[in-house]
């Protein structure tokens, strides 16, 4: 396995593949009796994560998948590019350039035209850029095929690079950082927050979409340079489901062909910092107070010991479901927020769907936890409801019927996660990318022989509450910060009677150290967040 | 999970493409799958499609109830969090043991409140398919919940209202309506007031009434899509519903008067956003028996859709317009038809709001483009049969429909209405309704540091 930063030293034990590397010695358990003890310690080292990249994948490699007299087709083409590739100081680089070739015209049609001509066949063309990847998604009813690909083809190797276009998406992008970001929806503020809090001085740092500052500098002649670079067969995956076939395919990939076989040969990653015990409070004018915790990671999906993490993450806070130990307690026993989730690798929500989106593949990967906005004044006391319950997991006996619960769950989840043709294509390039085969398959395999006791053994191994840093996006962040800082105790009372099992909880909450060094502690105004 | 007042903005933009062939084709169904349709003793409604989806199926259920029937003071947000109380158990399925249950067995749940319909949702195994009726049957006929953890469940509704309130986007909605209706219950959100979510835990006894109310065999339609055994679906559906009684409540719903005068719905935000222009006019229901949503269907892609001369100008050309839509939604009752626009900077409102205006009034004087007409109509065709890939999407755009129209065939009638509509009902629509004091105005302006001149 590749994972190192996290926990345990023991973890490796069960990972013969791991980079050796030594673990500083502090790496194990640092669950501090007291909070004077936290406080009083130095700031927990950092735990570099190393990099070790995907595996490779052949130029314009097809993954095709037919479907019998299916009337729509679905192209799904994924570029190995996409934020860490932005040249530095022009951060938002690669989601700019997707977006002018997607929306920007192309040689023979403006950009209205383009809208015009996709218009009437109702046909879908997208784009998505995330750290590593890009995918550019299309569906056209097979009657318009031809006439579909041959707009395909020209937004990707005759694009118009109209400078009028350039500005409007440009503008566009910014404000979308500027207002709709920092502005606009606490929780996905909350989820970059963490992404800057742990990969600060990597690749990873900025949102996609970029920073104020590099979105500022970038030129249209960098959006041209940069489309040379990226889109690129050597980069490409070329996807096709529904009413195809192979000499389909063959022509697609004939066409995609004039892209340039090659261009700038991505630089290895850094190790990610591996900072723990840290927060970042942004602040802006808002009722409540949302979370996002986490830890940079090695372990992928593409290490067998993934499979039990999965399910441990699921049990404890899967997705926007009920069954979800994190839901139930926050949420139906406590009534404290609409909902708290947990996430063994990289998440992203996908517009309003609950189901995972795929080709967001990461090389180095973080867990999360997802704290949906609480009332301001409950914001460490839910903050350590979550900690308490983390430390259940690990501790004490999984309820076996539970178990049960989250286990079946996943198993027909999973098989809901690829209904449609773009979602089937995703998760069988995800599969190339990396290099794990039929994951959802072993997946549901894998649990077929799950026990319990596994389970936990991986949350001990890989969930390590040390290891958490916390992102809250709040109005009071110097009232949250003291209250990180100094840790008093936090009883919550109701307007309405609870359990008695509730309360005694509770009480122990109250007081549940949160593993945040008062040295490692930032606030920044949210319309401060990505200006640089 | 469960509630999710934003799958309504999905389950719209397959309402919006749902368009089929030219009037005075032949009468082949629009839709690409058969339906039955049956409809039991006791009143309950039952659809079914087939489709190719080896063992999988969807199991949603409509329930013709929204914040329209919250029609008594002090109860706003009601029937949204009485679907969050669907959710908290039966006497043999008491507190979590329900999702539990369903868990285990592969299924995935989910739910939705909008103005007019309550959907409830459940994708999962074929194979399980007897439990899963029997559960549904269970909560619908049995729920039972206590008051504590009812008063719990109105605090995670208050967090469902923190979660949308850090975007402008519900204090925008809560404007809107609050100016343009001054009677009907359309007036507040499906969220509702926040005075009144913050009252919901002392409402126990009203939640018992409520569900007495609308959740009758009469008032749900039960959808089922997918790989099943329709005989041995209908026999398990007759065992378990079969005993359900109960008829729906008639409430009185205040109509909303004529607006006579132009209103203005202003709102500041105070940090950075964009500012932006709404233009709302009262329009009339939909109806299986009028024209009216399907003709509201087209105008909005006709005036504000992504091919319109105002989206290339505003946008594209003249970009002084960030965004621009249609707003143009499915109500049981007249609602509103509208243009929302987010603006580049504020001194671009009047010409902004010139400019769409005098859109409408070309409609209105007859001036249709009769090539865009057409491409829309395509665009609806072709969207319809795209936006139905599985099980899930077929059964949502289903209830959606058939909840608000309340007829079976309510996703095909609108479909085929939309493929009539003509040039000159666009003018004849426009004219009617799109007038200077049928409109309400948004001025959502923003006052911040640093963001959104």
């Amino acid at each position: 396995m590749k994972r190192l930063a996290a926990a345990a030293a023991f973890a490796l034990a069960a990972c013969a593949t791991t980079p050796e590397k030594p673990l500083p010695k502090d790496a194990a358990h640092i669950t501090p009796d007291t909070l004077q003890e936290l406080v009083a310690a130095p700031p927990p080292a950092a735990l570099p994560v190393p990099y070790t990249p995907l595996p490779p994948v052949e130029p314009m490699a097809l993954v095709v998948l037919p479907v019998p007299n299916k009337a729509v087709v679905s192209v799904r083409l994924v570029f190995r590019t996409g934020s860490v590739d932005d040249p530095p100081g022009r951060e938002g680089l690669t989601a700019l350039t997707t977006r002018v070739l997607v929306e920007g015209g192309t040689k023979s049609l403006s950009s209205s035209q383009l809208l015009d001509a996709l218009y009437p066949m109702a046909a879908e063309l997208s784009a998505d850029t995330d750290k590593e990847f890009t995918t550019i998604a299309g569906r056209v009813h097979v009657e318009r095929l031809p006439r579909f690909l041959e707009i395909l083809g020209e937004v990707l190797l005759a694009p118009r690079f109209d400078p009028k276009e350039f500005e409007r998406l440009k503008a566009e992008q910014l404000s979308t950082l500027k207002n709709r970001l920092r502005g606009e929806n606490d929780e996905e503020l909350g989820k970059a927050g963490l992404d800057a809090l742990l990969y600060a001085g990597h690749p990873y740092r900025h949102v996609t979409i970029g920073t104020e500052k590099g979105l500022g500098a970038i030129t249209l002649d960098d959006v041209k340079a940069h489309w040379k670079n990226v889109f690129t067969q050597a980069r490409l995956v070329i996807g096709l489901a529904g009413g195809v076939d192979d000499a389909l395919a063959r022509q697609v990939k004939q066409a995609l062909s004039a892209l340039p076989a090659d261009g700038v040969v991505r630089k290895p990653l850094p190790p990610a910092p591996g900072v723990r015990g840290a927060a970042l409070i942004l602040q802006r004018d808002t009722q409540s107070t949302a979370g996002s915790f986490g830890f940079s990671t090695s372990m992928r999906r593409d290490n067998p010991a993934f499979f039990a993490l999965m399910m441990a993450a699921s049990y404890f806070g899967e997705h926007r479901q009920e069954h979800g130990v994190l839901f139930q307690e926050v949420r139906d026993k406590r009534g404290l927020n609409y909902g708290t989730y947990a996430y063994a690798q990289h998440s992203r929500q996908d517009g309003w769907s609950s189901i995972p989106l795929p080709n967001i593949a990461r090389s180095e990967q973080d867990v999360s936890i997802w704290l949906r906005p609480v009332e301001a004044k409950h914001g460490v006391f839910a903050t350590r409801a979550v900690l308490h319950f983390l430390h259940e997991l690990r501790s004490a006996p999984l309820p076996p019927d539970r178990f049960e619960t989250a286990r079946g769950f996943l198993v027909g989840a999973t098989r809901q996660w690829v209904l449609t043709d773009q979602r089937r294509l995703g998760w069988a390039i995800d599969d190339r990318l990396y290099g794990t085969g039929d994951f959802l398959g072993r997946l549901r395999q894998a649990l077929e022989t799950m026990t319990p006791e596994q389970v936990q053994a991986a949350a001990r191994r890989e969930l390590a509450p040390e290891l958490l840093n916390f992102v809250f996006v709040t109005k009071d962040a110097e009232g949250l910060k003291q209250l990180l800082v100094k840790q008093p105790p936090t009883p919550i009372t109701y307007a309405t009677s609870k359990p008695a099992e509730v309360l005694a909880a509770d009480k122990q909450i109250a007081s549940q150290p949160i593993p945040v060094h008062p040295e490692l502690i930032r606030v920044v105004p949210a319309a401060e967040f990505m200006r640089d | 999970m469960r509630r999710a007042l934003w799958l309504v903005t999905l389950v719209l933009a397959i309402s919006a493409e749902a368009a089929p062939k030219a009037k005075g084709a032949k009468r082949e169904s629009l839709l690409p799958f058969p339906m039955q349709v049956s409809r039991l003793k006791n009143g309950l409604t039952v659809v079914r499609v087939k489709w190719d989806s080896p063992g999988l199926l969807a199991y949603y259920t409509a329930v013709r109830v929204g914040s329209r029937n919250e029609v008594e003071a002090g109860h706003t947000g009601f029937a949204h969090f009485f679907e969050h109380m669907m959710f908290r158990g039966t006497k043999r399925f008491p507190e979590g043991s329900r999702g539990n249950a369903l868990g285990k067995l592969g299924f995935v749940e989910n739910a939705f409140t909008s103005d007019d319909v309550t959907v409830y949702e459940v994708d999962g195994p074929s194979a399980a398919l007897e439990t899963l009726v029997d559960l549904e049957a269970d909560r619908f006929m049995h729920l039972e919940y206590s008051e504590p953890a009812f008063q719990t469940e109105a605090k995670a509704v208050l967090g469902e209202y923190h979660k949308n309130a850090s975007s402008p986007g519900l204090k925008i909605e809560e404007a809107v309506l609050g100016a343009a209706f001054t009677t009907h219950t359309y007036r507040h959100t499906t969220l509702g007031f926040y005075e009144d979510i913050q009252a919901m835990p002392t409402r126990y006894e009203y939640s018992k009434t409520f569900f007495q109310r609308w959740y009758t065999p009469d008032n749900c339609i039960v959808i089922v899509v997918g790989d099943f055994d329709d005989e041995k679906l209908m026999a398990l559906v007759e065992k378990h519903y079969g005993p359900w009684t109960g008829k729906a409540a008639t409430v009185t719903v205040p109509a909303e008067p004529p607006q006579t005068a132009p209103r203005t719905a202003s709102l500041t935000w105070t940090t950075p956003t964009q500012p932006r222009l709404g233009l709302y006019w009262h329009t009339p229901a939909a109806a299986p028996t009028t024209s009216d949503a399907a003709v509201m269907d087209v105008l909005g892609d006709y005036l504000a859709g992504p091919t319109s001369p105002l989206y290339k100008s505003l946008v594209l050309e003249q970009q002084l317009v960030e965004r621009l839509g249609p707003s143009a939604d499915l109500h049981r009752d007249p609602n509103l038809f509208g243009v929302d626009a987010r603006l580049k900077e504020e001194a671009h409102r009047a010409a902004v709001e010139k400019a769409i205006t005098d859109a409408v009034a070309q409609v209105a004087a007859g001036k249709v483009d009769a090539k865009r007409l057409a491409d829309i109509k395509d665009h609806a065709r072709f969207g319809l049969l795209m936006q139905l890939e599985t099980p899930a999407q077929i059964a949502v755009a289903l209830a959606w429909h058939i909840g608000i129209l309340g007829t079976p065939d309510a996703l095909e009638t609108l479909a085929r209405q939309a493929q009539a509509v003509t040039a000159k009902d666009l003018t004849a629509f426009a004219k009617k309704h799109l007038t200077a004091n049928n409109r309400s105005t948004l001025v959502f302006t923003v006052d911040a540091k640093g963001g959104g001149k």
